[in-house]
């Protein structure tokens, strides 16, 4: 006989929930050792020998009320009716803190189930837990887990199975919280049980009462409770007035002091080793001298390895590419099928090959943000950033999202929810774009070395990213004096210990991220490309304005011309056919209309067609480039020449101060479709949306129509530095 | 959140090496030092924020470290590290602990 539940995952932040909830369903929801990682609720299911069960993992909350945004889903998700048991994870070596939210979710008088996880560090700071005591105490069972290692998820699995079995008879805790405070807890109880409607008669009348007791604006707002304020403040008063302690802290004191007395009995440290390696290197990281350098070289370094260790694996794709392509280019004659012969060379071959191969950099891009999110280094980050965030009216908690931005706008956008302060979050999100995501990346890795000295190379990658870090610092704090103007909200945030990453995780991570991106260049990617090839093709032209076949005699029969000058002089009339027969397609045609509006910000029609494109996909640039110039090359070489790389096109066509333009209009520009997509649904609006779209667009273009101009005014980067 | 302290914040910057008196803001506390929270002055934003980490009378706390350009602190409440702002920790009133 199989049978359904659905059980809740609640806890503090950064206690081990989605570990936990990844141990239990096989997920691979990704977890990082700093509050705040779910943002969402998930839910997954796995099976428990006949019964199926579904789980819920919500966001991480000190506090069952609603003093945040999290506070609120999990307040909701929690009070829904419909759950058979709540699993409260909590991080044992920090059980005091923790156990602070089961004293509160006990007293929903759900069924319970206490997971004791981390309970390897517990052990190292000496701590010993009387678990039949504790058991007692909460009315439930407690196992002890190690979320990160596995450990202890059979003994979990059975105390669940154990626990479903007796849903219809399980334990209430008996809470007291001081004689006073359980009278007055009664009292109120009395009034409000019969005024509780069937909406919330799931919950019991006490879990409101105390709710109410301590003014908590989500119970108080029920309208259940509505014409009840008097009572409950002459309980407050009498009660406030013998404890000389004022209304939002009074409960919470009580259950610190009730807690503190359940530790006494059931809690003992056997040593006081206390995060020591931890406190040593944080003496450094978080030191107010050392702190801020220490920073910025870490964060050097992630770049440095991104680029550095992943260029020979480059390199290798590269040539794996070119080689597929001179296997096809054999065996496959241009008289046979021409179309989709070019089809698969010039659209599949140079627009999808030309973007994986950055997949290298991707991934080790996103390795080292696994690195610093499973460590536990972005809280410090924060910490540390803080004071500088700050000057442009951000805050530490932008942080951490802006730094993930690096690796892909969406799931940063998505991060911005830790943030309490909704006008800090808005801010955030809408300068996020700025930070240019790895998507952009293959931009830069295919521009700078086609455009700049290898001496140079370096600095100009480094000089894109600031610029968008510099734009996102002054968006901010511009947003912030005008449209979102206003006092900011409490700061509140937790430093975890240290955790050594388990090399799982950040390999699954890197791993995931990039089955992702192949999936993007094999379906968006691989799509747009299709469709670019044909726009880039089609229509022919069958008849052109100048004869060139005429001219092509003519040089043949030149006979004053050397072989070398009459190969060049074919080459250029080539070059024109070709050019005149590119203006008639689709791309010519719609980048031709655009080129008048973007010939001052230093883009021909090829570069229109390819900034236009690339709103599908950042990396979709790349491809229309390299679709684009792998046409050139056939007809103007008619396959007697060996392929002109791209890069070496790039750079007979367009000046370096033209490449740095197309990076500088890349980085600022609308970001992709995918990002616009999740800002509307993070600021719930339409209207935000298209000002982001409109406000980027035109920051953008008035940026680079600066640089350009003064360019080429001053004469900067119109010729080549070698 | 602007960045101009209050007073109460501006002078834990510079109390810190003056020998400090018994009851004071935990703004003041010098790093390494321990303190014992008397109460919350009525002007503190998101009381039961803090009361929801422990921050409640009767807690000992430890001033682990100054944020670079001053605006955060970080302190050691039941055995986690959390971060605050300094003009937050202004209106936390505490009492020092001895020297170990």
């Amino acid at each position: 006989m199989s049978r359904k539940y659905r059980i809740v995952l609640a806890g503090n932040p950064n206690c081990g929930k989605t570990t936990i909830f990844n141990c239990l369903t096989g997920a691979r929801q990704h977890v990082g050792n700093y509050p705040g990682v779910t943002v969402e609720s998930k839910t997954g299911k796995f099976m428990l020998g006949e019964d199926e069960i579904e789980i819920i993992d919500i966001p991480g909350v000190y506090s069952l009320s609603s003093s945040s945004p999290e506070e609120g889903v999990a307040f909701e998700e929690l009070t829904k009716p419909g759950i058979d048991l709540i699993m409260n994870v909590i991080d044992s070596s920090i059980p005091q803190r923790s156990l602070y939210l089961s004293t509160q979710l006990a007293e929903l008088h759900i069924p319970m189930l206490i997971v004791f996880n981390m309970s390897d560090e517990a052990k190292k700071k000496g701590l010993n837990f009387n678990i039949q005591k504790l058991q007692s105490y909460f009315g439930c069972s407690i196992v002890q887990t190690v979320g990160s290692r596995g450990d202890g998820i059979d003994k979990l699995k059975n105390a669940l199975a154990e626990s479903l079995l007796h849903l219809e008879d399980h334990d209430v805790p008996k809470l007291t919280y001081g004689a006073d405070v359980d009278d007055a807890i009664r009292e109120i109880v009395e009034w409000i049980e019969p005024a509780m409607t069937d909406r919330v008669r799931h919950i019991p009348a006490r879990f409101f009462a105390i709710k109410l007791l301590e003014k908590d604006s989500c119970v108080m707002r029920l309208p259940d409770f509505q014409n009840l304020d008097a009572i409950i403040d002459a309980q407050i008063t009498h009660l406030y007035a013998r404890h000389a302690i004022t209304a939002e802290t009074f409960m919470a004191d009580c259950r610190y002091a009730m807690i503190s007395g359940a530790c006494r009995d059931a809690i003992s440290f056997t040593q006081e080793r206390r995060r020591e390696i931890s406190d040593k290197i944080d003496a450094v990281v978080t030191n107010q001298w050392v702190g801020l350098p220490l920073f910025f070289a870490i964060m050097y370094l992630m770049f440095w390895f991104t680029f550095t260790c992943a260029a020979p694996m480059t390199d290798g794709i590269e040539w794996l590419f070119g080689w597929i392509q001179s296997l096809i280019e054999r065996f496959w004659s241009p008289d046979f099928q021409p179309v989709l012969r070019s089809l698969l060379i010039d659209g599949v071959i140079h627009g999808v090959g030309g973007v994986i191969v950055f997949l290298p950099n991707i991934l080790f891009l996103f390795l080292a943000i696994a690195f610093l999110e499973d460590t536990g280094y972005m809280a410090r980050a924060a910490f540390v950033m803080d004071g500088i965030m700050r000057k442009f009216d951000l805050q530490g908690k932008s942080f951490v999202p802006l730094v993930l931005g690096f690796g892909c706008n969406v799931p940063a956008i998505m991060a911005t929810r830790s943030i309490e302060s909704e006008r800090d979050r808005r801010t955030t999100i809408l300068v996020l774009p700025l930070m240019s995501c790895g998507a952009r990346l293959p931009i830069y890795a295919l521009l700078i070395p086609a455009f700049f000295a290898v001496k140079y190379q370096a600095f100009v990658m480094f000089l894109i990213y600031a610029i968008g870090v510099a734009f996102a610092m002054l968006a901010a704090r511009l947003l912030k004096s005008t449209l979102f103007k206003g006092d900011g909200e409490v700061y509140l945030m937790e430093l975890p210990p240290y955790r050594v990453p388990t090399a799982k995780s950040i390999l699954l991570h890197m791993w995931d991220r990039g089955v992702m991106y192949l999936q993007k260049a094999g379906t968006i990617i691989l799509g747009v490309s299709v469709l670019l090839f044909i726009a880039n093709n089609y229509p022919e032209k069958k008849t052109f304005d100048v004869d060139y076949g005429a001219q092509i005699m003519a040089v043949a029969a030149n006979t004053s011309l050397t072989p070398e000058e009459q190969a060049d002089a074919f080459k250029h009339i080539e070059r024109l056919r070709h050019a005149e027969a590119a203006e008639y397609t689709v791309s010519g045609r719609v980048g031709k209309f655009l080129e008048p509006a973007f010939r001052p910000i230093g883009f021909d029609w090829r570069v229109t067609t390819a900034a236009i494109s690339a709103l599908a996909a950042k990396e979709i640039f790349v491809s229309q480039l390299g679709i684009l110039y792998a046409e050139d090359t056939e007809s103007a070489g008619d396959g007697e020449d060996e392929q002109e790389p791209l890069r070496q096109q790039l750079r007979r066509a367009y000046t370096p101060l033209q490449g740095f333009c197309m990076m500088l209009f890349c980085l600022l520009s609308i970001p992709c479709l995918a990002t616009l997509a999740i800002i509307r649904r993070e600021l719930n609006s339409w209207k935000w949306m298209f000002f982001e779209a409109a406000g980027l667009f035109v920051l953008a273009y008035v940026t680079t129509f600066i640089v350009y101009q003064l360019g080429l005014l001053l004469k900067i980067g119109t010729n080549y530095l070698l | 959140m602007n960045d101009e302290k209050t007073p109460a914040a501006k002078s834990g910057a510079s109390v810190r090496v003056a020998a400090a008196p018994a009851e004071c803001t935990l703004a003041e506390l010098p790093v390494g030092r321990s303190a014992v929270v008397i109460y919350m002055k009525p002007s503190l934003r998101g009381k039961k924020k803090f009361a929801d980490v422990g921050i409640v009378p009767g807690t000992l706390l430890e001033m682990e470290a100054h944020a670079p350009f001053g605006g955060l602190l970080r302190i050691k409440v039941m055995e986690s590290s959390l971060s605050i702002h300094r003009d937050d920790a202004a209106n936390i009133i505490i009492r020092m602990q001895e020297r170990p």
